[in-house]
Order: structure tokens, then sequence, then C-alpha cells
């Protein structure tokens, strides 16, 4: 079942045009990513789709079916990760179980009490996914959820994400990792210079790419 | 507005609050003015009060001129220079932070999170006030008279000059992308409402009106005992409608034409009802010496005129005389009669210059055809040539005004203690408590 339906989706800053006609779907429960080279767009399609930027695209009951994540905030910093949580918890009126829940498979025990502002990178990006996974839209944008974590910490990610998905939640995720994103995503849009070029499963890619096996990343550059 | 997820709001802005260091040195250095507003006052009113001084001076003393507004007058100038930064610190923190992007997916309408901010400013502006407070207690505590209604009036008057500078502060936010940017527009704004103050004074007509509403102007009447409507209600549309200009600008995913669009609507919805507002003549003087009105005598004959009365004043708007002429005819006058039209004809700044063909010195009073020359400015001299062109005669006046006077020779006991140390101690270890985490 399709949840989300973008049709040319076109964005302009000024007299730079940034993204061109843009066209894709995102069925169910799908884990879909975003993927493409620094400046492809990757984040403005999020930003679109969120409402934070302006646009051609008009979605109705927006604040109802999707949340987005941006990369890179550091929201209301002089608070305590517990307490950012519990806001988002008692806001959206989750149960204290799906708080508890994310709070071990992304390591967020040991920083409960610490503010914001004093986390390393990493652990900010787990309190973002945990705000993001408290909420109960069916569809979560997540910009670059990888992005300042370790090995081990994306593989429980990674894990947490399908388990989620795994529910009937669709999750749209922008990713500049491409092995990450061949790992995650189950199927895949290549963004390149605003536009798309081409969409579909890694087995679908392949064949667009006129390449018999190889992975993410020679089909990246075959296709860019 | 009570529903569970406004009220989360609104404790997310409280926690926010307590964060913000600018909220803090707000209530540290407020406590510091007061004192010292407060220190000044009583023992000048003490000298005043003694005895050596012109012996109708301790009879003429209230306590609202003598203490309590020139220890209040504190938080004119913390609205002005410190209350707009704790108003601007709430909302470019989210702008900075990037907490403005889920803030606007969070549920609820921009203008309910903007209300939660608006209520936790309230809020800030009151516990800023403790201060004011225990200075008007310490003055009871020595013996001090505090008349309700006056002084109620002018902490209505504080807390629109604090509403007003919260709104500004918020709807500069909102239009610029830093604090230090809205810090400048904030600024910009108090610097022009202080020129317009100044090149209104003495002018009539559009302008002075105008300025009449500034937060200075107006807050001056609140001082004065003086309760006006159009004041009030201008005061709290402009506040509201600062608000709904953030409300505007903060929505980054609608285009700039369109929150342009949106904007001249609001400027067009909110000057008609400024326009309408600023019409409305109702005014309640609540000083105990009734210093906005005349005798009660004086009111009902003055009521009797029903024709349009002009004065032409022919005075510079720095001459002593217009000022002593505004502050105690035409300002009674406005409230008394309904229809009255002032001009001001003097053509230059100090009236130095005027030359005798300008007849500078001069008031002229028409009514019903007929047109007097004064060059009084005595409040019964003036009131005697109205009944003469109205063909009123002048009603029987007592020479005793009702108002005894509040001499109080005291000194200021414990107040230096209180604001220069307990005050600034309690602020720094609640400052220390409510961020202990």
């Amino acid at each position: 079942m399709v949840l989300l339906n973008v049709e040319g989706l076109t964005k302009q800053f000024g007299a730079r045009r940034v993204l061109s006609d843009v066209s894709f779907s995102v069925g169910s429960g799908e884990v879909l990513g975003l993927i493409g080279p620094n400046g492809a767009g990757k984040t403005t399609v999020l930003e679109c789709l969120a409402g934070l930027l302006p646009s051609n695209l008009s979605l109705t009951n927006r604040k109802d079916v999707l949340f987005y994540m941006p990369d890179g905030i550091l929201p209301w910093a002089q608070q305590t990760v517990s307490w950012v949580l519990t806001f988002f918890e008692k806001l959206y009126r989750r149960a204290p179980e799906k708080l508890a829940e994310l709070v071990g498979p992304l390591r967020l025990e040991e920083v409960k009490r610490a503010r914001l502002t004093t986390l390393s990178k990493g652990e900010r990006k787990r309190v973002l996914l945990a705000l993001a996974l408290l909420t109960p839209h069916p569809l979560l944008l997540l910009d670059e959820p990888f992005d300042g974590l370790d090995l081990r910490q994306t593989r429980d990610v990674m894990a947490l994400l399908k388990a989620e998905s795994a529910t009937g939640r669709t999750l749209l995720v922008s990713i500049h990792q491409l092995n990450d994103a061949a790992r995650v995503c189950d199927r895949l849009i290549l963004l390149n210079a605003g536009e798309c070029v081409a969409e579909g499963t890694l087995a679908e890619l392949q064949a667009q790419a006129n390449l018999t096996d190889g992975g993410l990343e020679e089909i990246f550059l075959a296709l860019t | 507005m009570r529903s569970p997820k406004f009220l989360h709001l609104v404790a997310k802005e409280v926690r926010e609050l307590s964060a913000s260091r600018s909220f803090w040195l707000l209530l540290l250095f407020v406590g510091l003015l007061v004192g010292h507003g407060f220190i000044t006052a009583v023992a000048l009113y003490a000298e005043m009060s003694g005895s050596g001084g012109p012996a109708a001076l301790p009879q003429g003393l209230n306590s609202l001129d003598g203490v309590i507004v020139p220890t209040w007058g504190a938080y004119d100038l913390a609205a002005t220079l410190l209350f707009p930064f704790v108003a601007i610190r709430l909302i470019s923190a989210e702008k900075e932070s990037g907490a403005l992007k889920l803030l606007l997916q969070l549920p609820g309408t921009m203008l309910s999170k903007l209300a939660a901010k608006g209520l936790v400013l309230l809020l800030a502006w009151l516990i800023a006030w403790l201060p004011g407070i225990a200075a008007i207690v310490l003055w009871r505590s020595y013996g001090g008279h505090v008349y309700g209604p006056e002084t109620l009036n002018l902490l209505l008057g504080h807390l629109l000059r604090g509403l007003l500078s919260g709104a500004l502060g918020v709807a500069a936010a909102a239009l610029t992308d830093v604090a230090a940017s809205a810090a400048i527009l904030t600024l910009a704004f108090t610097v022009g409402t202080w020129a317009l103050d100044f090149i209104a004074a003495g002018r009539g007509g559009f302008v002075q009106q105008l300025a009449s509403y500034t937060p200075t102007a107006a807050l001056r009447s609140f001082e004065q005992g003086l309760l006006r409507l159009n004041a009030l209600l201008v005061i709290v549309l402009l506040s509201v409608a600062a608000f709904v200009l953030a409300a505007i600008w903060l929505q980054t995913g609608r285009t700039i034409r369109a929150r342009l669009l949106a904007t001249l609507l609001l400027v067009i919805v909110a000057a008609g009802a400024v326009w309408g507002a600023a019409s409305l003549r109702r005014s309640w003087d609540l000083s105990e010496n009734r210093r906005n009105s005349f005798s009660a005598q004086d009111e009902a004959t003055l009521r009797q005129i029903n024709q349009p009365l002009k004065i032409t004043v022919f005075l510079s708007p720095e001459d002593p005389r217009l000022t002593d002429f505004e502050q105690n005819v035409l300002r009674r006058l406005r409230r008394t009669l309904g229809k009255l039209d002032v001009e001001y004809a003097a053509s230059s700044r100090t009236g130095l210059f005027e030359s005798g063909d300008d007849h500078y010195g001069e008031i002229w009073y028409e009514l019903g055809g007929q047109k007097v020359v004064e060059r009084s400015t005595i409040e019964e001299v003036v009131l005697d040539q109205i009944y003469q062109l109205a063909g009123l005669s002048t009603p029987e006046r007592s020479a005793d005004d009702g108002f005894p006077g509040y001499p109080l020779a005291v000194q200021p006991k414990r107040a230096a203690a209180i604001f220069y140390f307990v005050w600034p101690l309690l602020v720094i270890i609640t400052w220390w408590l409510a961020n202990k985490r």
C-alpha cells in the first residue's frame, strides 16, 4: 500500500534550482533510502516533505502522517536527556514501555541525567533517534540516522529501525554512507544534482547501471 | 488552552526560562535597580516631609508620586533594556539550535505554541515584580500611605508595559535569524518611540495622538493614576499583533510571498482595531488626589457644554507654560468635554525667536462662533473664560480639595540589606537549585 506519493517535487533557492521534478512513492512498512552525493538535495527533499521549506508539494494531514528528525540539531540543549525524552513521551501520550524499549538499544541509560549540551555527537544522535521513534506517526523521515555512530552503535540502530519497520512503520532515510544504506534499506532512490536518477531495490539498481554484480558504490559511480 | 498538550508546552517553556541566563540576570539587576530607586525616593520623601521647607509642601505629598512611581521606574528601564532579551532568548535559542524544526511539527498550532511562550514570559515578568512588591510592603511597614486603586492602576500599567515589551522581543526574534539582530531591532524600535515622544511634544494632531501610545507615554498616564481605556486596548492589541506577526514568520514552510501577504493583512486588521480602540474616550481617574479631574462642580458645569470648543495654543513645545497648560488644563478638558479640538500654532521649537506678529504666548478659545484670547494657563482663569463663552456661570468652588497629604519623615530601614544582599543571594541560590540537575 502506498503511504506517500511524491509527484514532481521542485525547489529553488533564489535562482538556484536544487530539486527538479523529483517523484517517488513510499510503501507502507518499507525502509526507503535516499542516497546521493553531498548537495544532491537529500535534506531538501525531507524538509519539503516535512513542510519546513516551502515547495510545490501539497500534503494533507502532514502533521498526522509524518515526523521528520533533522540532522545536526541540538534542541533544548540545557535540558537533561531524561526530561527531553519524557517531554516527547507525554506530549504524544506514549506508553512508558515505549520509552523503556528504546533506552536499552540506544544505550541512553548512562546519559539520562546529562544535559544535551554535554553529550558527544553520537550520544546526541541517539537521543534524536529516540525522540523520532517516540512519535506515533506512520511515516518517519530520518536525516543521516547513522552519522556520528560507531560500528556497534550503527548495527544496533539498524536492528532497531528494521524492528520498527517490521511493526508496519515506514521509514524514509537519507544516508550518505552507501554501505549502511545497502544494509538497512528495502529500496533506494539515487539523487544527483537535485534529480532522481534511479529508483529500486539493489538488484534493480544494478540492472539500471548495467552491472551484473557489485555494491552500491559501483552503482553510484556508474549512475552519477 | 487547558489541554494536556498545551500544559506540556507551558512546562517546556518554564524549563527553558529557568535555563535562560538572561532571566536570572533580569531578576538580579531589577532587584538592585528597585532597591536604589526605593532608598533614594524614601530619603527624598523624608526630606520634603521634614520641617524647613515651604509649609504647603508636606500637605501636598503623596506616596504614589514620591515613592511608588520612582521605585517602580526601575521596571520601565527593565522592560526597555532587559526583559526583551528574555523574550528574544525564548525564540532565538530554538531557531539557532534547530529545536524550531521540531517545535513546528509538534501538536498544536503555531499560535498555541507562542501562547505558551507568552504565558511563561508573563510569569517571568510577574516574578521580576517581587522586589517592587517588597518595596511597597516595606513602605507600608514604615507607616507609609498606599492608596489601593492608584497603586493597582500603576501595576496594571507595568503589566501592559512588560506584555508589549515581551511581545516585541518575540516578534523581533521571529523576524531575524540570530538573537543579536533581534536585539538591535528591538532597541531600534525603542529609540524610535523615544524620538516620536520628543518630536510629538506640543505638536498636536495625529503625531501627538500616535505618540500617546508609545510605551513610555502610555505608562505615564498609569503613573498619574489615570486608567485610559484606549491606552489599555491599544497596548493589548499591539501585543497580540506582535505575537501573530511572530507566528506568521516562524512558519518556515510558507513562502516569503505568503508571509508578506499575511503580514499585510495583519497590519490592516491591527491598524483598524487600533484606530477603533484609540477613538474610545472612556477613562477613569483612580488617583487619590483627583489630579486628572476638575472639581466635581466644574465637571458638572463643563458637561453642560454641547458645542465643540476649539483651543489654539501659541506656545512652543519647550515652553514650561505649555507643560503646565497640558498637565493642569488640557488633559482634564479632554476627559470632560466630548468635543474638543486643540491646535498647537507656535512655529518654533523653543519660542525664543517667535516674532510679536505670531501671537506668541496667546491661547485662543472659540465656542459657538465666539472667540476670546487669554494668556493665563491657570486652571480657574481658563475655566472662567470657557464658562463666559458658553454663557454659564462659574460654580461655587471649595478651597479645600479634600486631599490631606501624607508627609512621612522616615529612613529606609532594612532596605539596603533586603535589596542589595538578601535579594541577590536569593536569586543566586534559586538559580543554582533550578539548574542543579
